[in-house]
């Protein structure tokens, strides 16, 4: 590959700052879902740019992506589910107004 | 070679707009939409580095159906309908409340990690002649040197279908 290595690596980088900047910025708690999975997303193509780069013959760079899609799936679908409960007690899905322990 | 930069450029472009409509969009769901695109063409820069079982499984798992998950708990459910009333409120609060300090922990990190790999002692050709990574081998590989990990992600995965069922079923005397 002629492109350098950091152009695919700024992009990942890039990808999670974007995702680490909603995260930070929006109180929807659904939308803060989407964003770790950018986030995630980002950190794929980190490993995935390393392993094409110094190891393309060695096979666990994507199945170390394919454990961290599992659990991206799976923490998708316990978090929406824990999301739809408080829907249904507060009727909100601002996580800022879900402070019921808040001294 | 130019065409490989053009599309890279072109993919990071898309990924990059995209990623920022997610959080710029104003309805859920349309940003639920940018995010299945961020997705697809962060598939297409996995198939240039010619990973092709990560791309397919990039767009199964990602844009197929943890979008289409997101956008059906917002559509079965009242998400939809809660809307955020516009409130009066200071400079100040508005201030905190546009996230200025969450855009500039965002970018500063992206431009820490853009400095540290551009510095950094890492040779920055790739190693030449790939042999490429055939899903036989992928396949090989996770069924015997990972067998472990394989199990624990799938009872992971089961752990978390039941959690969720048990999550979101309705309580019955």
């Amino acid at each position: 590959m002629e492109l350098p290595i950091y152009f695919p690596l700024g992009l990942g980088a890039l990808l999670f700052g974007i995702g680490l900047w909603g995260a930070l910025t929006r109180t929807n708690a659904v939308r803060i879902l989407m964003f770790i999975e950018l986030m995630l997303n980002g950190v794929n193509l980190n490993l995935m740019t390393f392993t094409r780069y110094y190891y393309p013959e060695n096979a666990t760079g994507p199945i170390l992506t394919l454990f961290v899609m599992t659990v991206a799936a799976a923490e998708a679908s316990i978090g929406l589910a824990i999301i739809l409960q408080i829907v249904r007690n507060r009727g909100t899905v601002e996580v800022d107004k879900v402070d019921l322990l808040k001294g | 070679m130019t065409a490989q930069y053009l599309s890279f450029g072109v993919l990071a472009l898309v990924t990059l707009w995209s990623a920022y409509k997610v959080v710029t969009a104003r309805l859920i769901t349309h940003a639920a939409l940018w995010m299945a695109l961020s997705f697809t063409s962060v598939s297409g820069i996995f198939l240039m580095l010619q990973q092709e079982f990560i791309a397919a499984l990039q767009v199964l798992i990602y844009a197929g159906a943890i979008t289409t998950m997101i956008i059906f708990a917002i559509m079965l459910s009242s998400i939809r309908e809660i809307r955020v009333e516009p409130q009066q409120q200071t400079f100040g609060q508005r201030i905190r409340a546009s996230g200025l300090l969450a855009v500039v922990v965002g970018l500063v990190f992206a431009a820490f990690m853009t400095y540290v790999y551009y510095v950094s002692e890492i040779p920055k050709e790739a190693v030449p002649d790939p042999g490429l990574l055939t899903v036989r081998q992928v396949g090989a590989t996770l069924f015997t040197r990972f067998t472990v990990p394989f199990e624990v992600a799938s009872i992971l995965l089961l752990l978390a279908m039941i959690g969720a069922i048990i999550l979101t079923a309705k309580e019955t005397e």
